[in-house]
């Protein structure tokens, strides 16, 4: 096992080098106000055999999870996915997986996720630029508001007696994100979790020290620095490995990198004060059956370069369907303040009730009709004036219920500048590098994101919109009603058609009842 | 004195038709360009887009949704080129109107004996219609089948036998539902009465015998040879996806989604609550998966044999009436089906003649859609839960009205004299 603990200082005025103690084979942390990177190195071997087996199963596997909690972004973690459960994987070309992905999402994440069997709740990633063979090849998503499931199945079957072990999981109940890898070539999982913020909502007031023999701890405690090359960050600092270092070293490097911060002059100031840019996400009401994803930003959003395009990248739970055939039309997406429907995979189908869609659902990617890039001009002209892009979506219908309406979640999209960088295949050298969210594969490998934070404020990052379902405690006469109306109608038409004379006579008429069969 | 005149010369009627026609489609030229909301048809693009997929050699059922044969994506095919021959299809469809107008007209004049006036007035319920001319001015193929439907009828009171099975087999394959007519047809074409009569005492065998009779015969072997002459081409260009787009999608579909069905709030009911208890048995009888056997008696057994031999046009109304109300799913455009025959039955109807029973089924006609239209919008808009009891009621309602208008039209056929003079003055032609 190897781990990697990097804290991210807020505010480099608030640190000093005294903070840190190094004795023998740990390190503790004395107030230090932090974003905090856990990365967990862990061989198969070193996994129940259960565990170790259901990965097996995979050529690649990578699960991201999000919470819905609002927090704020600090380089290099700025990239973002949609609030829930993400899950991108390769399966073994060798092993056919069916249910496998299932079973292990149902023990770990929950019962309740949609998924009946890998290769039918799954869906096909698609891949624009076939040259970023990174990509894994099939998608699942489903919207888990929580690890508490996770933590429980992993302090149960993973750490068993052992107390610190469940502690560090249980850390995870307060993680922003977490992400699990495995791919078949290193044999080994990678967990990587990230907190904003200190568990106490303030500092960071603990000690590190090595878990057992043959394990590798190294702690980095990092602070932005100035950078000379602009596509690239820059940190300094210290870092730690334990049971070799006597004391922290300082260090100093910068890196290029994938996710950028959208603030262009900030260097190491920390939330979102500086970055101009954010978004928030309603449905105006009433949603009824065709409710409507509007995506509001505090002023027009001008591009931090010339070659920068916002997009907006959806994940729609199979309840939800977008009907791509609508943005075919330069008028409608303009009225939208879209500019185009760039890439949609996974559940389309439009006809379908949400009881008979096996698919998790859709992914979409769009690209927002900004307007153009032009230096120095327009700026003051939409200042203060908010701006909205819209996206038209259509509800299935659900299944009746003992209620009139169901609710469901509807987990905020993500929002980014892609822009045209430089020097695109020195992005995975970034030791912070972050893979596999579902969109980075629509794009060329010569792509930098700078990501648009959501503002969440006081609330959450998911939406809950009420569908109207049939009532069933409505419904009971339904059957027998229907079915009623219908054989007596029959009937009558029956009698209407072949009945006695006294049918006929009732409409006056010269050939009356003459030629009956 | 402007009205009758106007009557008077199909010039001015067909004119007029034209013109309508073409003002709906330069005005949805018009809104597409620039509004967001299109004047064109969802359907219609649907068309165009598997025109296009055709275009490049692909299968029309490349696109999504598209149900229908590919011959229709065929006739589509000019649309691909560029410029205004995108609306080549809507051009079609709207000149099929006036032609399907033109065959009622001539059904009218030559097989009903009306004046020209007379006829002229009555074709206007298809030819003048807002309705008609919108949908196909839309892009809807529904008007294309008024042209194979009409010309079906004509050819049968024109005794053109093969020409008339093979507009049956044709326009079974383009649409399924006018399968309903073969039994109609074939019930009306009697060699004689006498026949009839003295075959009452006869043996099953000989009946049946003196049933085939050759023009039955020619019939139904054109019939059938155009139908499976126009799957077999289809399946071989086309496969399975053809098979499975254009006929057992309507086995297997669930329609769930609302709409005037009086099954809808039923089948969305049972196919929920079967999909949430797949294990453990069904506790609903699904009776609703019989709900074909009342439609296909009605349309397609009893309606023919008590009508079709005293006046077949307003069988094939009845008929036609009967399959879209007791149909599983049901649009407003299925109202076509049955419109394109109005003009054979309503000038010696009940709903004529009596101004009281004309009026009171009309405005209930329309009271039963405006009162699920109303429900319809609560739900969809509003997010209002509508189902039961508003949906549900007014469908059941709509039904019941419709129900009633149907027992009208079947009595004022049943009042009839056995099959007038049609044929014999079709003969004359």
């Amino acid at each position: 096992m190897k781990q990697r603990i990097t804290y991210i200082v807020s505010d480099p005025d608030t640190f000093r080098p005294e903070l840190l103690d190094v004795k023998h084979a740990s390190i503790t942390l004395k107030k230090v106000q932090a974003a905090k990177e856990r990365k967990v190195t862990i061989g198969l071997g070193e996994l129940p055999e259960q565990l170790a087996k259901a990965f097996e199963q995979w050529h690649e596997l990578h699960i991201r999870w999000a919470s819905s909690k609002p927090y704020p972004s600090i380089p290099p973690f700025i990239s973002r996915v949609t609030p829930g459960l993400h899950v991108f994987f390769t399966p073994h070309k060798a092993k056919p997986t069916n249910g496998q992905l299932c079973d292990l999402l149902h023990s770990t994440f929950g019962k309740e996720l949609k998924c009946s069997s890998t290769s039918e709740a799954a869906t096909k990633l698609p891949i624009l630029s076939e040259r970023f063979s990174m990509s894994a090849s099939s998608q699942y998503y489903s919207y888990v508001p929580t690890l508490a499931n996770l933590v429980n199945y992993v302090q149960e079957k993973v750490c068993g007696e052992k107390k610190r072990c469940k502690e560090e999981v249980g850390e995870l109940l307060e993680a922003d994100y977490l992400d699990v890898d495995y791919d078949a070539i290193s044999h080994a999982v990678v967990l990587n979790a990230f907190w904003s913020t200190a568990l106490d909502g303030d500092s960071w007031a603990e000690t590190i020290s090595v878990p057992g023999k043959g394990q590798s701890v190294e702690v980095g405690v990092l602070m932005h620095e100035t950078r000379p090359d602009p596509e690239d960050i820059g940190f300094g600092g210290f870092l730690t490995v334990l049971g070799q270092d006597k004391a922290p070293k300082p260090t100093r490097f910068q890196t290029p990198t994938r996710h950028y911060p959208l603030s262009s002059t900030s260097t190491a100031t920390s939330d979102a004060e500086t970055s101009s840019l954010t978004y928030s996400t309603s449905f105006a009401p009433p949603t009824g059956l065709h409710p409507t994803l509007t995506l509001t930003f505090p002023t027009s959003p001008i591009p931090p370069n010339p070659t920068c395009k916002l997009h907006t990248h959806l994940t729609l739970p199979s309840y939800l369907i977008l009907d791509k055939y609508q943005f075919t039309d330069s008028l409608f997406l303009a009225s939208h303040n879209l500019k185009s429907l760039h890439s949609i995979s996974g559940a389309t189908d439009l006809e379908a009730p949400d009881w008979v869609v096996e698919q998790w659902g859709s992914a979409v990617l769009f690209e927002l009709a900004v307007a153009e890039f032009v230096e120095g001009e327009d700026e003051g002209e939409n200042e203060g004036k908010e701006w909205n892009a819209t996206v038209p979506l259509h509800l299935r219908y659900l299944p009746a219920a003992e209620s009139s309406h169901t609710s469901v979640p509807v987990p905020w999209p993500v929002v980014f500048w892609a822009c045209r960088a430089e020097e695109g295949t020195k992005m995975s050298v970034n030791p912070f590098d972050r893979l596999h969210l579902g969109y980075e594969g629509l794009f060329g490998p010569k792509t930098r994101f700078m990501h648009v934070e959501p503002q969440g404020g006081q609330g959450k990052l998911v939406e809950w919109i009420d569908v109207p379902v049939l009532d069933l405690r409505k419904a009971k006469w339904v059957e027998v009603g229907t079915i009623g109306a219908v054989i007596v109608a029959f009937l009558g038409l029956v009698w209407v058609l072949f009945g006695g004379k006294s049918a006929a006579k009732k409409v006056e008429s010269k050939g009356e009842g003459k030629k009956k069969q | 004195m402007a009205i009758s005149s106007f009557f008077n010369s199909p010039r001015t009627v067909f004119s007029a038709a034209t013109l309508l026609r073409a003002g709906f489609l330069l005005y949805g030229l018009f809104q597409d360009a620039f509004s967001p909301m299109k004047y064109t048809d969802i359907d219609y693009f649907v068309f165009t887009d598997a025109a296009h997929f055709i275009a490049q050699g692909k299968s029309p059922y490349a696109r999504d949704t598209y149900r229908y044969t590919p011959l229709l994506a065929w006739l589509m095919y000019p649309t691909t080129w560029p410029g205004f021959w995108f609306s080549f299809g809507k051009v079609l469809f709207a000149i099929g109107d006036i032609v399907t107008g033109w065959m009622m007209f001539r059904i009218l004049r030559t097989h009903q004996n009306m004046s020209q006036e007379r006829a002229l007035k009555y074709a206007s319920i298809w030819l003048l219609n807002p309705m008609v001319a919108t949908i196909s001015t839309r892009g809807s193929s529904e008007g294309l089948l008024g042209v194979f439907v009409t010309a079906l009828l004509w050819a049968v009171l024109a005794e053109r036998i093969p020409l008339a099975g093979f507009l049956l087999g044709f326009a079974v394959h383009f649409k399924i539902y006018p399968f309903i007519y073969a039994a109609s047809i074939v019930w009306s074409l009697d060699d004689n009465r006498k026949n009839r009569v003295t075959s009452v005492s006869s043996s099953p065998i000989t009946q049946a015998i003196k049933f085939l009779t050759p023009r039955r015969l020619v019939l139904a072997a054109y019939s059938l040879l155009a139908f499976s002459a126009l799957n077999a081409v289809m399946y071989l260009a086309y496969e399975w996806p053809f098979l499975e787009h254009s006929y057992f999608y309507h086995l297997v579909r669930i329609d769930h989604r609302h709409n005037f069905s009086p099954y809808n709030i039923l089948l969305y009911l049972n196919s929920s609550l079967r999909a949430d208890s797949a294990t453990h048995a069904s506790s609903s009888m699904e009776l609703e998966r019989l709900a074909f056997v009342p439609q296909l008696l009605l349309s397609a057994v009893m309606i023919p044999l008590a009508l079709a031999k005293k006046d077949l046009p307003s069988t094939m109304l009845a008929q036609t009436f009967a399959f879209v109300t007791f149909n599983k799913v049901c649009t407003s455009q299925y109202f076509l089906w049955y419109m394109m025959f109005l003009p054979y039955y309503l000038p010696d109807s009940t709903l004529l003649r009596s101004r009281r029973i004309g009026i009171t089924s009309l405005v209930l006609w329309v009271l039963g859609q405006a009162a699920w239209l109303h429900q319809g919008f609560q739900l969809e808009f509003n997010g209002q839960s509508t189902f039961v009891p508003g949906l549900w009621g007014s469908s059941v309602l709509f039904f019941g009205i419709n129900v009633g208008i149907l027992s009208i039209i079947i009595r004022d056929i049943r009042s009839k004299e056995s099959s007038k003079s049609y044929v014999k003055a079709g003969k004359s032609t």
